[in-house]
């Protein structure tokens, strides 16, 4: 009998454990298949990660930055004529203004730029920026840019509009270069590191047309600047600066002279086929660090040369406007800028623009010399409050106070114009 | 129009000299982050009123916030870019202000049961640009090397890419992590992997030994050997500023040169300056 119940529990426990067993390794197996099952899905979820990932690289090339700038402005007197934005209107001397709406897109591969920017204003859409960018690959110091872009002349060209303290450029920057760009190619030398990172060279050919305006003869406008960038990380000082140069000429329309207004009691009148667009100029920029106070700039600029305009611009000549007007021409402007921390930055400007400085006071106007409101000579003080709200958005305030030569033989200009501007403006730039 | 000056340059005045915060904020470098957190963590408890909010994101990006004044203080585990200190003269009218806060030794990361011990330089330059694919062409196994790395926008990535590879670009199947412990994690994981970081982070996995070229001794990236500059790839950790600090800056900068900052910097893993 005891035998007969071991025996059956011996037999009962034993099939327990097979059944047992067989659960086990049921459970074991299923197991496995969910390990499997949970490592299939996590290697595609790899794949997918490194699919994505791969596309999220692709469009990290593209770039996307901009800039609105809007201001409300009040000037002396309706219809002021100012370059701080433009003319005022005739029968205004306040105004809201949408100044720039820029857009730009970039796609940088590296060695290789795609850019295009566009300026949308309630006056239209235009193109400013359309260039490709290539790079070379061994030193990486040298690139070629061709299409639309700044001319490479001076500082205050190249110096954004989104983070130049003052509202706008020079009246010698505007009157020169209008538009700041052209259509062309350049080559540009800046070494990123080693015994030359502090030199950079720029020439370029361009039509001497402005902006994306279409060719008007067959010669070529050179450009170029030689500048350089010494900076004293120890002293937290830096000086730059540079020499430019404009070497252009533009073709006088068929059947029309040059007036070279040149002297007090008469002209010159020359039948060349061609004046002389030639600029020369030097630039320098000091930067320092006050202790507890922060950084200042101090940047001057003077440009000298012949300029070929209209008999009632000095702006550079355009085919199909009659007569070229060659005047020599000085300006310069002196800026100085003080952050104050982080947030404050305070600014003063002061620039000249002679159109012509071979005429002078009374003498301008005189039909003997064919002078006109064009040989006035401009002076502007200009000074102002940044305040940077955050990365984004900044708040400029700022006041333009323009003096302009007089003479009793210009009947709008025997008396300094009213024509001083405020502008107050808020920047978003991202 | 006199009127409407006055209002608007005494409103500015006065809207833009609003009382300042005893806030310091610090981004940049995930390479620093703990170290960062570990400063701000500590010096925060011994002074109550400053409040240190430390952010990583890399240093492209912390360099990038401090242009654009979103950060006080950038952490950085390379050296500022001549690019972006135009672009903070053009924003700050100074060129920033350069505070090596630490030494690192970069490391290389190798799988613990990866029998390769050492690497040269120029072992390491031929795996990262691709002329190296087998770890047999190294003395290890018969296996593809898989390549670990860090995103662009990290300094490490950067520094790497400049010392190590000398400007070469890195091969394109290079898996790209967003951290540090992210490719320490990846290459204790996989048992062909190699990546690199900073030696802070160097948990669960072994440092390659390194030589300058075939015929130098190999270091490891032990203090020793980093503070003598005997390991090749040693490095300064840097904070950036956008002018000289002054204020609660400053008192915080102070403080992590201080022989107690500095401790601070060993404990987690790194290296004083001083």
């Amino acid at each position: 009998m005891k035998i007969k119940n071991v025996l059956f529990l011996f037999v009962f426990a034993m099939s327990g454990a097979v059944c047992f067993g067989q659960d086990s390794t049921a459970a074991s197996a299923s197991v496995e298949e969910r390990i499997d099952e949970v490592k299939g899905q996590v290697d595609g979820i790899n794949e997918t990660i490194l699919d994505m990932k791969s596309t999220l690289d692709a469009l990290k090339k593209i770039k996307i930055s901009g800039y609105i700038q809007a201001q409300y402005q009040a000037a002396d007197k309706d219809g002021a004529a100012s370059v701080a934005g433009g003319n005022f209107p005739a029968t205004a001397h306040e105004r809201f203004l949408l100044r720039r709406g820029r857009v730009k897109f970039m796609y940088d591969n590296d060695l290789t730029q795609y850019v295009m920017q566009l300026d949308a204003v309630p006056s239209g859409v235009t193109i400013k920026d359309v260039y490709v960018m290539v790079k070379e690959p061994w030193m990486r110091a040298v690139s070629l840019t061709a299409g639309v872009f700044n001319r490479p002349f001076g500082f205050e060209i190249e110096y954004s509009s989104s983070m130049r303290e003052a509202p706008e450029r020079s009246r010698l920057f505007q009157t020169l270069f209008p538009g700041e760009r052209d259509l062309g190619a350049k080559i540009e030398i800046a070494p990123e590191s080693g015994a030359f990172s502090w030199l950079n060279v720029k020439l370029g050919l361009f039509n001497g047309t402005k902006n994306t305006l279409d060719e008007t003869d067959n010669f070529k406008d050179v450009i170029g600047r030689v500048g350089f960038s010494l900076p004293f990380t120890e002293t937290n000082l830096a000086l730059d600066g540079g020499v430019s140069g404009y070497f252009g000429k533009v073709r006088t329309d068929d059947g029309k002279q040059i007036i070279k207004v040149n002297s007090a009691t008469g002209y010159e009148v020359s039948t060349d086929p061609t004046a002389d667009r030639t600029y020369i100029g030097g630039d320098l920029e000091l930067y320092y660090d006050i202790p507890s106070f922060g950084g200042f700039s101090l940047r001057g600029e003077y440009i000298s040369g012949k300029q070929p305009g209209a008999a009632g611009s000095s702006s550079y000549h355009a085919v199909g406007g009659g007569d070229t007007y060659l005047r020599n021409f000085m300006g310069y402007y002196v800026t100085y800028v003080q952050n104050i921390g982080t947030k404050n930055q305070f600014v003063i400007k002061y620039d000249v623009y002679d159109p012509n400085t071979d005429l002078s006071g009374d003498d301008i106007g005189l039909a003997a010399n064919k002078s006109t409101a064009a040989d006035i000579k401009y002076s502007t003080l200009g000074f102002g409050w940044i305040y940077h709200w955050d990365g984004n958005v900044k708040f400029t305030l700022y006041y333009d106070s323009v003096k302009n030569e007089t003479s009793k033989n210009l009947s709008a200009f025997t008396d300094d114009l009213k024509d001083n501007v405020l502008t107050f403006r808020v920047q978003y730039s991202f | 129009m006199k009127n409407i000056l006055a209002a608007l340059v005494i409103g500015l005045m006065v809207f833009g000299f609003r009382g300042a915060e005893e806030t310091i904020t610090v981004k940049g470098s995930d390479t620093m982050v703990i170290l960062a957190q570990r400063w701000a963590e500590i010096y925060m408890s011994k002074h109550s009123g400053v409040n240190v909010q430390v952010t990583g994101g890399g240093s492209g990006v912390g360099i990038s916030a401090l242009i654009n004044g979103t950060t006080d203080i950038c952490n950085s585990s390379r050296p500022m870019k001549n690019s972006e200190r135009e672009k903070l003269k053009k924003r700050y009218n100074t060129l920033g202000v350069e505070v090596k806060c630490a030494k690192d030794g970069l490391s290389v990361y190798l799988h613990e049961s990866n029998p390769v011990r050492e690497l040269t330089l120029e072992q390491i330059k031929g795996i990262y640009t691709g002329k190296i694919k087998n770890w047999n062409e190294v003395g290890g196994p018969n296996a593809k090397i898989i390549i670990y790395g860090r995103e662009n926008s990290s300094g490490t990535y950067v520094y790497f890419k400049d010392f190590v590879l000398g400007g070469a670009d890195y091969i394109s199947s290079m898996q790209s992590l967003p951290g540090t412990a992210a490719v320490v994690n990846a290459v204790s994981k996989d048992k062909y992997a190699i990546g690199y970081g900073g030696a802070a982070y160097a948990k669960g996995i072994r440092l390659a030994k390194i030589k300058k070229d075939a015929n130098s001794p190999a270091y490891e990236p032990n203090p020793e050997n980093i503070k003598s500059g005997n390991y090749p790839i040693t490095r300064f950790l840097y904070m950036y500023l956008p002018s000289r600090p002054s204020g609660a800056i400053k008192e915080y900068i102070d403080w992590i040169l201080s022989p107690e900052g500095q401790n601070i910097v060993t404990k987690v893993g790194y290296f004083p300056v001083k």
